[in-house]
């Protein structure tokens, strides 16, 4: 009895485990920090008053304490988990570099919406995102880039009103005529 | 009784007043489109149209008011359930089961059901607006801070029964949550906290760029990053709605209403609303379920829930307007506005002032509710052709729409910074089995809970057994402890009878 207990957990390597365990260690690490921060909170509670550090206290104790019980569930479950993982087959394999240059452009379109203005902004990220998503066709590549664009631009500027980001310097000008000729102020 | 069948007489004659009624069609297709797209809310609708009311007649303008309220509310539901992307917070239960739905193959019948549901939420919450709303308002009204963090509590207790195998995971991100929620000036002492210098953080973390984030760009990151797809992808054909037929709706009868109960209850008390009771009803619909531990995983009684009570919450939420003039939500807020634009002040004196344009209003959203499944098959067949678009075009325009929703929030460049972080957070919470509903709902219920709990304690000289000590909330309170009690109370039972099987 104790054996088949035993078995599977002694067949598991710690590596696994210890990488399981990087998570809640490091938001225990986290949060121990941030419970240090709330103690610095600049609103002294008046008499009988909790104070604005109560809450937020309260909950990162909850959280230390269910770091705890979660490393807990790990190490109980460490054989568990293998047969499990192994039943239920290996994750779908991840192209990182493609999820990388994603994540950069997703940044980098945020990023340079403010600079270029939304219009150029966003023809260039639905021309590179979708060409890096695997669209290889030239034209429709640059007319749904251009059309969405289009689109997009009608739908929150001329119906809903929505200030989008023009852009600084000469591309702010280049935003207004685009407007322009689109009818759109 | 002659006088308020009458009343509901003439309103039904105004209410099919072609003026009248194209506004409710208007309303409630332009409803459900913004309630559809992520970051342009219902609420956002409602204010839109409120400039075309100015050339109207008090009737129409709020007939088109309700009617894009009734809308929003459930357009959420069909890019949650298509998309995995939810509309507004109060969606995020309905794409939880949805969407999981949606990978199995029953798409179709899950638009069908979510707009069934709305339909039949908002169509019975509606008629209980016209037959009790004195009384249920008067009872609402009673409601305090305490009674407030009870509602507010029980919802937070429903991560215990959200679809996770892990609760150890389960409460680390909605503790995560809750502590986003804390970040930026204090509502109740003007503090400001963990925003490390910054005027943008100031303001706070806003739950829908959150919700934005986490839910469509983790989304789409996690799909277009996969090398080779598994048997989980979603069958990309153009889906055609079906409605369920009658049997399966009495099948789901104890399921909506309980979330028509629920619905209506709190969409009727000032400040909870949509998105509390689609939580609620979400959480209890798990904890009475005969096999719990499926939610999450695209179960029928999960959507049908929270559909129903989202819809409900819409009646439910017009009682303290029209009887006490108290609106309890921004929507709400926005038509008692268009109200006053028109000389009329809601309230008790409205029903002896003028009874024809309240009545007109109930059968309007009585009314409206019918036409909703039209509306909604139809709105549902429109975006059911994006389907039909190749991923990698529906993908890049995904994001875009997400940025631009980010946006929309608060013309301001930071909240679409912090939807982008939070799409790369919520991309690698999916691949570490992080589970992100519970962040969702503390980042959404944190704030109100503090609020509520800080209030309460100011009050009562903090005084905890205050909860306990006032009957409603001491109601709330126990049913939130049994209900967080229960899984435990379940292994108990099931160990207890293995033990004489064993022997």
């Amino acid at each position: 009895m104790s054996s088949s207990k035993a078995g599977p957990a002694q067949n598991v390597s710690l590596g696994p485990i210890w990488k399981s365990l990087i998570g809640p260690l490091l938001i225990l690490l986290l949060t121990i920090y941030f419970y240090f921060l709330a103690g610095k909170i600049d609103e002294p509670p008046g008499p009988e008053q909790l104070g604005a550090a109560f809450w937020p206290k309260m909950i990162l104790i909850f959280l230390m304490v269910d770091c705890r019980i979660k490393a807990g569930e790990i190490l109980k479950a460490r054989g568990i988990r293998d047969a499990e993982a192994t039943q239920a087959g290996p994750l779908p394999e991840v192209d990182t570099l493609k999820l990388a240059v994603m994540i950069v452009m997703i940044i980098a379109a945020v990023y340079f919406m403010d600079i270029i203005g939304f219009p150029l902004a966003n023809f260039l990220f639905l021309l590179l995102f979708m060409r890096i998503a695997g669209l290889r066709k030239k034209v429709p590549l640059l007319l749904t880039s251009i059309l969405g664009t289009v689109f997009l631009l009608y739908l929150f500027v001329k119906v809903v009103y929505l200030p989008l980001p023009k852009g600084q310097w000469f591309f702010d000008d280049m935003t207004i005529i685009l407007y322009r000729i689109l009818h759109i102020i | 009784m002659f006088d308020q069948l009458a009343l509901l007489g003439t309103g039904l004659v105004n209410t099919f007043d072609p003026l009248n009624f194209s506004m409710i069609l208007v309303g409630l297709v332009v409803g459900i489109l913004a309630g559809a797209l992520p970051g342009i809310t219902m609420l956002n609708a409602i204010v839109l149209v409120l400039p075309f009311t100015y050339l109207m007649g008090i009737v129409p303008s709020l007939l088109l008011m309700t009617s894009v309220y009734c809308g929003g509310v459930f357009g959420g539901s069909i890019t949650g359930i298509l998309f995995n992307i939810p509309g507004d917070p109060m969606n995020v239960p309905t794409t939880w089961e949805g969407y999981q739905l949606n990978k199995k193959g029953f798409v179709s019948k899950a638009l069908g059901m979510a707009i069934m549901c709305s339909a039949i939420g908002g169509f019975l919450s509606a008629l209980i607006m016209t037959f009790v709303s004195p009384p249920f308002a008067k009872v609402a009204l009673s409601f305090s801070s305490c009674e407030y963090f009870s509602v507010v509590f029980l919802g937070l207790v429903s991560v215990v029964v959200i679809g996770t195998r892990s609760l150890g995971s389960a409460l680390i991100s909605l503790f995560i949550g809750m502590f986003l929620g804390t970040v930026g000036m204090d509502d109740i002492y003007g503090a400001v906290r963990f925003t490390f210098g910054s005027r943008i953080m100031e303001t706070g973390i806003n739950f829908t760029t959150v919700l934005i984030g986490l839910f469509a760009i983790g989304e789409v990151l996690d799909q277009l990053s996969v090398k080779s797809k598994g048997e989980g992808e979603i069958i990309r054909t153009r889906p055609k709605t079906t409605l369920p037929r009658f049997a399966e709706i009495w099948g789901l009868r104890n399921t909506v209403l309980r979330g028509l109960g629920i619905g209506t209850i709190i969409g009727a008390i000032p400040g909870t609303g949509a998105t509390v009771a689609s939580f609620v009803s979400y959480g209890v619909e798990k904890q009475v379920s005969k096999t719990p531990e499926k939610f999450g995983t695209g179960v029928w009684e999960g959507l049908a829930a929270s559909e129903t009570s989202i819809n409900a919450s819409t009646g439910g939420a017009m009682i303290p307007l029209l009887t006490l003039g108290i609106p309890g939500s921004g929507a709400t807020a926005v038509m008692m506005g268009a109200f006053l634009l028109h000389g009329i002040q809601p309230g008790p004196l409205l029903f002896s002032k003028s009874p024809e344009s309240v009545y007109t209003i109930f059968v309007g959203m009585l009314v409206c509710n019918l036409i909703m499944i039209l509306a909604g098959l139809i709105t549902a067949k429109f975006f059911s052709e994006l389907m039909r678009v190749p991923e990698n075009i529906l993908c890049a325009f995904i994001i875009t729409f997400c940025l631009l929703g980010a946006f929309a929030l608060r013309n301001d460049m930071a909240d679409v910074w912090f939807m982008a972080a939070f799409g790369v957070v919520g991309y690698f919470m999916r691949r570490y089995a992080l589970p992100i509903p519970p962040m969702i709902l503390g980042i959404i219920l944190g704030p109100l809970s503090e609020k509520y709990f800080l209030t309460t304690m100011i009050g009562a000289g903090n005084d905890f057994t205050i909860f306990f000590r006032r009957p409603v909330s001491g109601c709330l309170m126990v049913i939130s402890i049994v209900l967080l009690l229960m899984p435990f109370l379940r292994t108990l039972g099931k160990r207890g009878r293995k033990r004489p099987e064993a022997a």
